[in-house]
């Protein structure tokens, strides 16, 4: 039974568009951009995510540089950058509890902007 | 009951009776008159306790997040500067009750008026300033 039980959940890690959902453990997942994307620098770029907050986390806030922008308050869904300067960029979302405080569950994108 | 919960909320409940005793001392002392200097240098010590409770409740609240999570909360521009209003509000709101205390029997009742009107200020200030903290972040 055990065996069972982690071989379907081997199974499921394999599979991107599953893994965040099967496991219950708090994750967040950017599908895009894609990590080392090239953007136009002219374009709004939409930042797409998904996010288990898990037991600890609240809300999600949005950061370009290191600095924070936005914050997310639905747990999927888009956001909208507005147009970023040129050259290597990270993108990221961290989850934060009630108090603001990152608790450890974020991920990070790195993108070119031209 | 996650123990991180629990102390946030002991903090905010601090907090929420020091904002109380700031904003409702100094309008009560405004609005409905103090009928003596007694009186009003009681509500001056509440407010001045008041603000120094907010002061400390609010270090506090930053205090349970280094705790817990070894950083403190990350905010804003918008929250950061309702922050330092918050501070700012604290600061000053504490000197001007420790100077009510100590130096308004010598004061006329303009001058006292005026440190009533400014308390009053300070904390609706701060209140409002909470709200694009709590939501700004």
């Amino acid at each position: 039974m055990a065996r069972a039980a982690f071989l379907l959940s081997a199974s499921l890690s394999l599979l991107p568009g599953v893994a965040l959902a099967a496991a219950e453990e708090p994750g967040v997942r950017i599908t895009a951009p894609v990590d080392g994307a090239r953007l136009d620098g002219m374009d709004l770029t939409r930042l797409v995510y998904e996010v288990r907050p898990g037991p600890k986390g609240d809300h999600v806030h949005v950061y370009v540089g290191g600095k924070e922008i936005g914050i997310l308050r639905q747990l999927k869904g888009s956001y909208t950058l507005e147009p970023l300067p040129a050259g290597a960029q990270d993108l990221c979302i961290k989850v934060v509890n009630k108090a603001h405080v990152p608790i450890g569950v974020e991920q990070c994108v790195k993108v070119v902007v031209e | 009951m996650q123990p991180e919960n629990l102390a946030y909320a002991l903090a905010q409940v601090v907090h929420n009776f020091g904002a109380v005793a700031v904003v409702g001392g100094a309008a009560f002392a405004l609005w409905a008159g103090a009928s003596s200097s007694r009186r009003e240098a009681g509500l001056a010590r509440l407010v001045g306790l008041g603000w120094a409770v907010q002061l400390a409740s609010g270090t506090g609240l930053g205090a349970v997040s280094y705790y817990y999570y070894g950083r403190l909360p990350e905010l804003h521009p918008v929250a950061l500067a309702a922050l330092d209003i918050k501070i700012g509000c604290a600061v000053a709101g504490l000197a001007v009750a420790l100077r009510f205390l100590y130096r308004a029997e010598s004061w006329n009742e303009g001058r006292r008026k005026l440190a009533w009107q400014a308390l009053t200020a300070l904390g609706a200030a701060a209140l409002a300033a909470a709200a694009f903290l709590r939501w700004f972040s």
